[in-house]
Order: structure tokens, then sequence, then C-alpha cells
């Protein structure tokens, strides 16, 4: 087992990966810029080291500095968290030839699923229902026009290099396609270095559902059942809960046999997730995540499984030490992503925490770095804690997810508790009847 | 130019105490006092719900000083990696205590991933203080020697 573990990421993530070595008694060496000098997974690290100015590309995003920083502590192994660096695959790479070890999928697997035409390809090949789509990147409009001519409208536009939602547009007809074309085009080139893009048939009214996987890169994998993720606003995520209302046991085993036959095939080496899209039925495969995801949490608590644990025993080598049958899944469990943004507008407020309590009591759990006197930094993405609810029911579950949030204190900055408030108590949301477009709706009518 | 006569030496043990005093007394969290181009700050450590300090926490004084001195002299590290202050192993070093230097004046050496980076004096001057040890692991920001 690893004796020191650097963690080259920041907030809530870089303090969950700090938990989980100190509960293996391995010893932590956090990375920080000069913004997060005071971040609570710098005070409570056993070493750290200022990599860099707020800006996170001279920063989390610098290479140099962070295997400088884990040369100079010794450290054997390196989490790069998620974003930032974690589905980089020359970083990987790189982290492997310098002699330390990356806790994470093999640097080959972060590359095939970080290309999402080849990714959507392997998919295929490995018997996996995908969107039907282009067959592979279209470059101009008489391509893009003969390939949706045969996805039919209205398609999607997404970049081959993209992720994680961004950079997505939705063309209705022919004349819709040709325009936006080039605009996804450049943005494709800003956001991600890469122009590509492919078509994608875009679904009316499908649900977001994604398969949480662990494999000992030897050929064992194991599914820790799917997460619903439909809640989202701008195609980012802002509710998950866990098991998904909408499946049934039959659609669930599907799905969950679907991803293992399918990695056991690549030998997948650690955390994973495999995202699709659900609608009538149907299982449609997105893009597979070779990666820690924010939601894990809600997985954790059905499972009892400490997925970052898993990440850093599979680096070092262990095995699993346990089969699919081993694995339970009990109660449902719910979290609700907290941002410093204004709960109606939507505008970043980063500032000065000054009053601060934390929910708590059976089945909640709160994963975040604030603390009283905390200043939130302008420089970084508004997530600042993460509310987890578990209950032996679903509806246990909102009753507590209701109660915790009128308890949750966090004074002097805003954030979007107010809105997970109303949303606790919308009638769709408490039915489970909604999909990945009924978060923007219901936002933009509550005025 | 200096005027006055001669410059008490810095940081000033007495102002840190006068300024302690003043925090405690007037319940702010952070003072910082400037007088051209000298700066000192002293914070109250942000601590966790009040008194309570979780025993994670290293046990630390209630009260930081962080003293940035004379910041305009510092000269920092604008990377991660091992100092050495010669070019070579049992070669003399670059600059001792006391010596003057112009702006641009090789200092120090930082090595990152095997390879050597000069540091370079930001400005002419005299090297009053030097901060870190041959071979001593720095991180980003750290101050390294002061040029006055």
């Amino acid at each position: 087992m690893f004796d020191k573990v650097l963690i080259a990421n920041r907030g809530e993530i870089a303090l969950r990966i700090h938990r989980a070595c100190r509960e293996m008694g391995i010893k932590t060496v956090a990375v920080h810029s000069t913004a997060d000098a005071n971040a609570m997974n710098v005070r409570l690290a056993d070493e750290t080291v200022c990599i860099g100015p707020p800006a996170a590309r001279d920063s989390y995003l610098n290479v140099a500095a962070i295997l400088s920083a884990a040369a100079i502590t010794g450290a054997d192994a390196i989490h790069p968290g998620l974003g930032f660096l974690a589905e980089n695959a020359d970083f990987a790479a790189t982290v492997e030839e310098h002699g330390f070890i990356f806790i994470g999928p093999r640097p080959e697997h972060i590359r095939l699923m970080g290309n999402k035409v080849a990714a959507k390809e392997a998919a295929r090949r490995l018997g996996i229902p995908t969107v039907p789509g282009s067959p592979g990147t279209v470059c101009d409009p008489a391509a893009a026009n003969a390939a949706a001519h045969e996805i039919g409208y209205p398609v999607l536009i997404k970049a081959s290099a993209g992720g994680g939602g961004r950079g997505m547009k939705v063309a209705k007809d022919a004349t819709e396609l040709c325009r936006l074309l080039p605009l996804a085009q450049n943005e494709a080139k800003s956001f991600f270095g890469c122009g590509d893009v492919y078509l994608e048939r875009h679904l009316e009214r499908p649900r977001h559902i994604e398969i949480q996987v662990l494999g000992d890169g030897r050929g064992e994998i194991i599914q820790l059942g799917e997460r619903d993720c439909s809640l989202q606003r701008s195609h980012q995520k802002m509710l998950e809960e866990a098991p998904s209302p909408a499946l049934n046991c039959d659609e669930r085993e599907r799905l969950g046999t679907l991803a293992i036959t399918a990695l056991r095939e690549l030998a997948y080496k650690g955390a994973g997730t495999l995202e699709f899209l659900y609608q009538d039925g149907e299982f449609f495969f997105i893009e597979m995540n070779t990666r820690l995801q924010v939601e894990h949490p809600i997985t954790e608590m059905i499972s009892g499984i400490d997925i970052v644990r898993e990440q850093i025993r599979i680096a070092a080598g262990a095995p699993l030490g346990y089969s699919q049958s081993d694995i339970r899944l009990c109660g449902h469990a719910i979290e609700c992503r907290i941002n410093a943004e204004d709960p109606r507008t939507f505008l970043p407020s980063p500032g000065r925490v000054t009053d601060y309590h934390a929910p708590g009591g059976l089945g909640v759990r709160v994963d975040s770095a604030l603390y009283q006197g905390y200043q939130v930094p302008p420089y970084y993405d508004s997530l600042i804690s993460k509310l987890i609810v578990h209950g032996k029911s679903r509806n246990e579950c909102l009753m507590r997810l209701r109660r915790a949030l009128e308890e949750y204190v966090i004074s002097g900055i805003e954030t979007t508790i107010p809105l997970h408030q109303h949303l606790a108590g919308a009638a769709e949301f408490i039915d489970g009847d909604y999909d990945v477009h009924w978060l923007e709706r219901f936002v933009r009518d509550r005025g | 130019m200096r005027i006055g006569g001669r410059r008490p030496p810095f940081p000033d043990a007495e102002l840190i105490r006068t300024l302690a005093g003043l925090l405690t007394e007037t319940g702010l969290t952070e003072i910082e006092y400037a007088i051209g181009d000298r700066r000192i700050r002293i914070a109250r450590v942000p601590g966790g719900a009040g008194p309570q300090t979780g025993p994670a926490l290293a046990p630390s004084p209630p009260l930081l000083a962080s003293v940035l001195v004379d910041d305009s002299a510092a000269v920092k590290a604008p990377m991660v990696g091992t100092a050495y202050l010669a070019p070579q192993p049992g070669d003399p070093a670059f600059v001792r205590l006391g010596d003057s230097v112009v702006e641009g004046q090789p200092l120090l050496i930082i090595e990152a991933m095997k390879v050597m980076n000069q540091i370079r004096a930001h400005r002419s001057g005299r090297i009053t203080q030097i901060l870190v040890a041959d071979a001593q692991p720095v991180e980003y920001g750290a101050v390294l020697m002061m040029i006055e």
C-alpha cells in the first residue's frame, strides 16, 4: 500500500481523497494554488506544497509543478481527483513515466474514452447500444446534412474531444445545421483544443442514467448500480439520485450485465462510469468517464463501498476482495450540489462564509470543504458543498432531504440551497417523473 | 533616498506586539500595516466553529503573525523544485550574504524535473538575507532571498 499520496486537486474532492487516504494510514500531500492556501484539505494535509498562482493553468493544470511537488515530497502516487487533469491521458502517462503511480485507469483507456467518437465506436464493438449518430466526425455542411438525413432531425452537434455537457448545439433542420456547424466547431476548438464534431439524434425526453463500475485491471468488473442524473441545468447536474426511480428490476439488471460484459473485455482498471440516455425503455450509450465523479457519494451510501478507497487499493495492485454477488444495494440516496451562486440568477457569489452549520443526523452526509470564516475564491467552479441523504426508501429520503436542507446554514454568500428546497417540494420531482429538460423548465417557470 | 537616520531592523518585534495587542483589543480578524514599501500583516487564523478546533487541526496559536517583510525586496520562487545555491556541486555559491548584485544576475538554481532553472535578481542591491539552504525543496512563492 502507498505510504504517501499527492492529491492533485482542490475543494471538496481534495478533502474527500484526503479522508480516504487518512483512513488507510496513508500520508497526504496537498498541492494548492496561492488562492487555496487556507483550504481545509490544505490545513489538514500532512504536507503541503504551493504550486502556483490562482489561475488553474498555472497551478492545478500545471503538470511540471505537480510532478515537481511529487518529487520533492517523495510521494508514491498521485490522485488526480476529477476535472483538471483527471481525464488527461498524457498526464497519466507522464506520471507513470516519472515513477509515480497514477490513481486511475490506464492511459490508453483514458485516451480511448476521451475521444467521444472513438468511445462510441468502442462501445458499439463491445455490444453496447449507442445513440444513433454520424459514423464519425462531420467536417462540412454537406457531410453533416447527409449524416443528419440518416439519423433524423432534430440532431445534436457534439465535440469529439468534449464532455461534461459542454459545447453542444441542437439543430432542428438542415438550415439550422448549416448555420450552427461552424459555430460548434469553433467552440469545440476553444473549449477542448480540437474542432472535431459529430452528430447524434437529439432525444426529446430522455433521462440521464449512468452506472458506476470498478475494475481490478485483470478482468474482474463490479458494478455498483445506476444513478439518475436527469436534473440538469445547462447540461450541468444539479441533483442526483440512486437508484433511478424510472427503472424496474429487469432494466437495472440488463444495464448492469451490459456494463460488466463490455468492460471485462477491456480489462478496465479503476473506477469508471458509463453514461446513457434512457427513453421509452431503451438505453443509449453516450460516453464513459474514466475517473471519479462528483456524484459518487450516492452510490457509496446505497452500496456501502468507499469508491475512493477502492481506487487507491486497485492502483496499489490489491485484488478487489469481493465479487458482484457480495454487492447489496440498500435503500435510496439523493445528492444536492450546492453552488456559491445566486439561487435565481445563478450569478457566482464568492466571498467569506460568516456562519456555517452543516446538517447532521442519521443518513445525512455533507461533503464540503467549507468552514466558518472560509473565503470562497472567485477563480474556480462554484460547487462548494454536496448534501447527501440516505433513507430506507425514497420517501424517507425525501423527508430527510427536506429536513436537512432547512437545517443547513451557509451565511455571507449566496447559495443554491433555496432552489433545492423549492425543487424538493415540486410534484414531479417527488413523483420521480422528470427528464433531462424538466429542470430547465422548472427554473424558468418559477420566475 | 533614506532619511531620518538608521532604519530599525525588520521584522520589528515591538511593532508586532503592538499590532497583536490592537487585534485582541478591537476584536478585528486582521490588521495590515504599511509604510513606504514595507508591509506587515497580522491575522487571526480562521478557526473551526468558535473555540472548538477539532483534534485534526495542528495545534497553532490563535494569533498568526504573517510577516510580509519588504515585499519588493523578496526574491520569490517562481516554481516548485529543489534550490541549489551553486552552479554545480562543489562550486562556490552564486552569491553570499552581503554581496552586491545587479538586476538580472543569477542568484540560485531551482531544479524541477531534472531541468535547472536559473533564478535571477529582479533588482540591483545587496543580499541581506538568504532564507533557503542548498538542496532545500521550495514551493511556488517561497521567499528565497532578500535584496535591499
